[in-house]
């Protein structure tokens, strides 16, 4: 049936949680890429049919007519279908750099396609561009500040020598306990790497 | 901020008035407002250049402030007061230009197609939604649209017989916003009169009644009907 294909590939968009991705298939869809060159051809070859009997394609509407027409709208949806696809797959990892900042994370990269990849390079640089500009990094700071200071724990392996805001370093062990400004901890919290404690 | 001494009791409620008056008129509650309203509304509104602008340099002059104040020797609580305004202010700040790349990213197509719209962003906004889009046409470029057959490869439009640009996201103007108003505010209309239908007039719903707006009063209603009372600042959304 025509148009299945496409829209099993977007209902993959909708089969995950909102902000989460899954594996680009790219099987399926270079498959319903190859559909649609198929009802090009189909379509093309009605339209010749018409116009071998001498009639004028825009007006007559015989069966020939309404079938290239069956075929034009098939390839429209397809057509819809796969920009829906890219273009939210798009849109998920542009929010992404919104909630974990401009790297991308391991499990989410395997994800991608080698072309998504790329985009996401192209539009982090973009983003960086822009923020370089005005000399302001938006990618910290994204809840309202309580506190300047925020008591944190290390989570994981970060290194050594590590340097603050105040050109001050310090020493990020794993587990070890830090009194930090908001500002410096965030990309930390946002990669995983500590955590924030609280209460 | 530093108020007078007190100058005997009758003056203290007009530096009441005063104090209130001031506050609502410094700068950052200025950004205050314009975060608010950028962060209600469906699309996206003029950039506040000179108010950035004025805030940049305020937030440059706090820094140097409470740097020289940790330096002297000060008080540390005093020094993380201040800190602590700083730091609201720079999160109004990135929020208020953090809003707006997402608003450009989520409309970067329409927004570059529509000029009363593109005007509305800042130089550095409007270099990084043209080089934003063209990533994504670049994308969906390469891998969609130069494999389709030729009348199909339009980045805006569905196929070449389509009229208009109907593969463009566009902000939902009809959603609904909470509002209020300083003023009195009457005779909005809220049914859209110009896109009705003339020929079907067995369909058409009678003419709601004008609505109209109370000063101080919380409004939940569409956007559409009031958006040019909102650019024009008569009413401000929450």
């Amino acid at each position: 049936m025509y148009g299945r294909k496409a829209s099993r590939l977007v209902k993959e968009l909708t089969n995950v949680e909102k902000g989460q991705l899954t594996l680009f298939n790219s099987d399926l869809f270079d498959q319903v890429i190859a559909e649609c060159s198929q009802h090009y051809v189909e379509l093309q070859s009605l339209i010749r049919k018409m116009q071998e009997k001498g009639l004028d394609v825009q007006t007559s509407k015989n069966e020939d007519h309404y079938g290239a027409l069956i075929h034009h709208l098939a390839l429209v949806r397809n057509k819809r279908c796969l920009m829906a696809y890219l273009y939210n797959r798009a849109e998920t990892l542009r929010n992404l750099i919104w909630k974990v900042g401009l790297v991308l994370p391991q499990e989410v990269q395997e994800k991608l396609s080698h072309s998504e990849e790329e985009y996401f390079k192209r539009h982090s640089a973009s983003l960086k561009s822009y923020m370089s500009r005005l000399d302001l990094d938006l990618v910290v700071d994204m809840v309202p500040p309580k506190d300047p200071y925020i008591q944190v724990r290390v989570v994981d392996n970060i290194g050594e020598g590590i340097v603050l805001s105040d050109d001050k370093t310090a020493n990020f062990a794993p587990y070890s306990m830090h009194f930090l400004k908001r500002t410096d901890a965030e990309p930390f919290i946002s990669r995983g790497l500590m955590e924030e404690l609280t209460g | 901020m530093a108020s007078g001494d007190g100058e005997g009791e009758g003056s203290v409620s007009g530096d009441i008035d005063d104090l209130e008056s001031l506050i609502s008129t410094t700068d950052v509650e200025r950004l205050k407002r314009a975060w608010r309203q950028e962060k209600a509304a469906p699309e996206i509104f003029q950039f506040e250049a000179a108010l950035i602008q004025r805030i940049k340099e305020q937030i440059q002059l706090m820094e140097e402030t409470v740097e020289d104040f940790a330096e002297s020797g000060i008080d540390p609580l005093t020094v993380s007061l201040y800190q602590m305004d700083l730091d609201r202010t720079q999160f109004l700040l990135r929020s208020y230009l953090r809003i707006r790349l997402q608003k450009i990213e989520k409309y970067m197509f329409h927004i570059l197609n529509t000029d009363e719209l593109f005007n509305r962003l800042s130089r550095e906004e409007k270099s990084f939604a043209e080089r934003c889009s063209n990533d994504l046409k670049m994308h969906l470029d390469e891998n969609i649209l130069s494999k389709l057959p030729d009348n199909y490869q339009s980045l805006l439009k569905q196929s070449i017989i389509s009229e208009e640009t109907d593969m463009v996201p566009k902000p939902q103007l009809d959603t609904f916003v909470v509002c209020k108003t300083k003023y009195y505010l009457g005779h909005i209309q809220l049914e859209d009169i110009n896109n009705g239908n003339t020929d079907d007039r067995v369909n058409q719903r009678p003419l709601e009644e004008p609505f109209e707006m109370e000063p101080n009063v919380l409004y939940f209603v569409r956007y559409k009907p009031i958006k040019k009372l909102v650019e024009g600042g008569k009413i401000d959304l929450y």
